[in-house]
């Protein structure tokens, strides 16, 4: 019962923390997403230059640990600025190195997700737009990405469920998240009540991943209610 | 109306069409008819743009080109005025049978939306599926998507409707449904180009018959000259052939 009331402590001293996780998510996943939209198209595009660099690109990163991923950015952006650009960028606030880091890691197996979504759209659908007058452009966002999404959507949340968790190494470059926040905790405890605190740290976890996969479904759900409803 | 002449496609040198001409006029309906292999998609698809033709000349609702010439307006003025029915129907899966209808009326045409259903329930009436217009393409069978497809393309009453086999991937038990949509469509003056396997479609119901081989047309005429008086040796085998196995 102690360690139940530790845990709720814990909880609420952890959660305001939670904003620069969220903050440093969400614009990942968002950034994240267009890179891996625009390697998905670079894919499927007619250039073999670009087919290349998109297929190596993908492989690279998908190698890389997330850590040395946080780490090269961290202290190789700033050379490559300076020595480049002679722009100073040390200066930065650090949760900008996590963004590009974690951007750049979730690019690689989105852009995958994205493309065989794409490719299991079958390719009459576009030729059928094209029939009724349509646009390429206006096929492609009418008809095949609505089709896409749907494919795509729980992988795709797979992605979103293991980026916060690699976003959990944010601490590294010394930016106060919640990992951050529990390891202070436990250093103002002396040590003491450690496992009560990163167990308060994986419940909120546990609860961020729930919500996301609650989401899904439900958008899932409402995809198929839609179909049955009008149908009915 | 259409003029096509010497039309040529090739994949990876490999010549499919060696030179097609075709003459269709408002009020056709043309059936070509010949082997599998023989390159009738393929006319079709190059024809209606969805591929480029190597060579040839298109003359169309006011473009007059040659095939490698079409500009992207050239294109889309080709694609706005002609109406196309897939061998897989092709129907879009995210949408209702009538939003099918109503997608290139209101995207691409610019009819408003009330107008467009109006348009839209028409067209579905005439393929007997008005009470099917909120059904999905998976709710229905392949002769209800079949007919579906038709209606999509007459509601934008284009100048022609190409259609490829329209009826080659349906069970022999609802063939007849599809048949007679475009029996009614063709006697009400739609003018339409029909590759098909159904002779007795093209012999009773075209008013002109193509019989293409090895990406040639081997032989043109009326129904009754190319069936009853074949004057190729091509043409009788195919003929024979086709005729023992129904
Ligand atoms: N995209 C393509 N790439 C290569 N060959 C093709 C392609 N499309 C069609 N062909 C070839 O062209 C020939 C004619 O095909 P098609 O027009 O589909 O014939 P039909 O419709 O008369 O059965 C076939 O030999 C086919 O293999
Ligand atoms: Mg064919």
């Amino acid at each position: 019962m102690e360690n139940v009331r530790l845990i709720i402590n814990f909880l609420g001293q952890l959660l305001p923390a939670i904003n620069i996780t969220l903050v440093v998510s969400v614009s990942s996943i968002i950034l994240g997403s267009l890179l891996g939209l625009g390697l998905a198209a670079a894919k499927k595009s007619e250039s073999a230059i670009l087919r290349v660099i998109s297929a190596v690109y993908v492989s690279v990163i998908r190698a890389t640990p997330s850590i040395i991923m946080i780490f090269v950015v961290y202290y190789g952006m700033p050379l490559l600025f300076s020595g480049w650009f002679h722009v100073n960028i040390e200066g930065w606030n650090r949760m900008y190195f996590v963004i590009i880091a974690l951007t750049l890691l979730f690019s690689a197996p989105v852009s995958e997700i994205m493309r065989s979504a794409y490719e299991s759209v079958s390719k009459g659908q576009m030729e059928a737009g094209l029939m009724v007058g349509m646009t390429p452009f206006q096929t492609f966002y009418r008809i095949l990405l609505p089709q896409a999404f749907v494919v795509a959507l729980p992988n795709f949340a797979n992605s979103v469920i293991n980026l916060l968790k690699e976003g959990a190494l944010t601490f590294t470059i010394g930016v106060v998240d919640m990992v951050a926040k529990a390891q202070m905790i436990v250093a103002n405890n002396s040590g003491g009540y450690a496992w009560q605190t990163y167990c308060a740290l994986a419940l909120i976890y546990w609860v961020i991943s729930l919500a996301i996969d609650k989401g899904v479904t439900l958008v899932e759900k409402s995809y198929q209610a839609k179909r049955k409803t009008i149908a009915a | 109306m259409l003029k096509i002449d010497h039309l040529k496609k090739g994949y990876e040198g490999n010549e499919i069409l060696k030179g097609i001409s075709l003459d269709v006029n408002k009020g056709d309906v043309i059936s070509i008819i010949g082997p599998s292999g023989s390159g009738k998609t393929t006319l079709l698809r190059n024809i209606t743009t969805l591929e480029r033709a190597d060579g040839g000349h298109i003359q169309f609702a006011g473009v007059d080109k040659d095939f490698q010439k079409l500009s992207s307006q050239d294109i889309q003025t080709i694609r706005r005025n002609v109406g196309f029915v897939f061998q897989n129907y092709n129907l879009f899966n995210n949408k209702t049978a009538l939003q099918n209808i109503t997608e290139g009326l209101i995207v691409a045409r610019k009819v408003k939306k009330s107008e467009a259903e109006k348009i839209a329930l028409k067209a579905l009436e005439r393929v007997g599926l008005s009470d099917r217009q909120n059904h999905y393409p998976s709710q229905l069978s392949g002769g209800q998507q079949q007919r579906v497809g038709i209606a999509r393309a007459v509601a934008l009453n284009p100048q022609v409707i190409f259609f490829d086999e329209p009826t080659s991937a349906l069970d022999p038990e609802l063939v007849g449904e599809v048949l007679k949509v475009m029996r009614d469509l063709a006697e009400s003056g739609t003018t339409m180009v029909v590759v098909t396997h159904q002779m007795n479609f093209a012999r009773h119901v075209s008013n002109k018959v193509i019989f293409m081989a090895d990406g040639y047309i081997v032989e043109q005429g009326s129904p009754e000259e190319v069936f009853a008086h074949p004057s190729e040796t091509r043409t009788k085998e195919f003929l024979t052939d086709i005729l023992a196995n129904v």
